[in-house]
């Protein structure tokens, strides 16, 4: 399944910044996902306790950071939310904007020991 | 014990993915073998597209392909039957390809003095949709029965690809499937994308396609780290 391969993905990322700065323990991973990504935050929670099973990340909390989707009109120069105004700016009805946030997917920072 | 402390990543989950894809493009650049990336749902025709595809083109060059879609090797077997040099992935349960796996199938098929490389992605219109293979070129396969609504479902898919393949336009008949209306909202997505309506059962509409290779063959862009 898609989600149990990024959540792998994460745990590699981390086993290495944890070995390269020889941190004892992690007790929490942070999350940066997008609207717009492809990842799906409920689902990667969802797999996260299995991906983590009979490792040394078994304790470790996830915390996901939902980014939402903004916009900022070419016309107007309006920031508005791309989904809820479905790629449309509210205030001149222009359908052309540039993306400013919401296709994150990246760690975002670990706490740990 | 050592005090709880907060470390900052900001690592993006698939920056090594990129990194790879585009290790695998310029090694094929090198090689002079041209990738393209083929993603559809499962039946939209992949691999009869690709069938049509090499008996037009075996003629002037080496063809390969990578199949990873189904674990049976029935799809590497047609491909060769139509003139390619094939290999069957073992996939089982993935959803997607990503640039490592994709690496492991240009090895195996080992593409020295091969022109020309397809890579069967996995059956599946949102995942796949996510992951830089290190081919030069994506492409995708929406077949008339699945409806003109596609890229309202599945936007990160038409967003991504280069050109857009519709095929079994043989059944249109059968199907309120509104071709105009599909272009525009594809195109609301993908400004540039080249579309393609053909049938891989009748060969119709099959040219503008081989064409459209055959220019980006020759020096057509490519889309150096598309993330
Ligand atoms: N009518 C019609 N059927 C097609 C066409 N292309 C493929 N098919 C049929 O669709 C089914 C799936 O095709 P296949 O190439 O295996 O799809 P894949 O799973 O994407 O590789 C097969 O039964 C094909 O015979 C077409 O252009 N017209
Ligand atoms: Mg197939
Ligand atoms: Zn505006």
């Amino acid at each position: 399944m898609h989600e149990l391969g990024i959540v792998y993905e994460v745990i590699k990322i981390v086993d290495q910044f944890v070995v390269e700065n020889q941190l004892l323990k992690v007790e929490k991973i942070v999350l940066e996902i997008g609207e717009l990504s492809q990842a799906i935050p409920r689902f990667i929670e969802e797999c996260f306790p299995a991906a983590v099973a009979d490792t040394p990340y078994e304790t470790t909390a996830l915390e996901i950071v939902s980014v939402p989707a903004v916009a900022v009109c070419k016309s107007c120069h309006n920031e508005y939310g791309l989904i809820e105004h479905r790629k449309i700016c509210p205030s001149c009805l222009s359908e052309d904007f540039t993306l400013i946030s919401g296709r994150e997917f990246s760690i975002k920072e670990i706490a740990a020991y | 014990m050592d005090e709880l402390k907060i470390f900052s990543i900001k690592k993006g989950i698939q920056e090594d993915n990129v990194k790879i894809a585009n290790i695998t493009r310029s090694e094929l650049k090198e090689k002079e073998v041209f990738m393209i990336n083929v993603m559809s749902s499962p039946g939209s025709g992949k691999t009869s597209t690709l069938v049509r595809t090499i008996e037009k083109l075996k003629g002037e060059m080496g063809i390969g392909v990578i199949e990873a879609d189904v674990d049976s090797d029935v799809d590497a077997r047609s491909v060769q039957n139509a003139g390619a040099k094939a290999v069957q992935m073992h996939t089982g349960g993935l959803c997607h390809l990503d640039a490592t796996m994709a690496k492991a199938g240009i090895d195996a098929l080992e593409v020295d003095g091969l022109d020309l490389v397809f890579l069967e992605n996995i059956g599946n219109l949102i995942c796949t949709a996510g992951y830089d293979t290190g081919a030069m070129k994506d492409i995708a396969i929406l077949s008339v029965p699945e409806g003109d609504d596609k890229p309202l479902k599945y936007p990160m898919m038409f967003e991504r690809v280069d050109a857009l393949i519709i095929n079994k336009i043989d059944v249109m008949p059968y199907f309120d499937f509104n071709m105009t209306v599909l272009e525009e909202r594809v195109r609301k997505l993908n400004k540039d994308i080249k579309i393609f309506p053909l049938s891989a059962k009748t060969g119709e509409g099959m040219d503008a396609w081989i064409d459209w290779i055959k220019t980006e063959m020759k020096g057509g862009k490519s889309n150096e780290s598309n993330a």
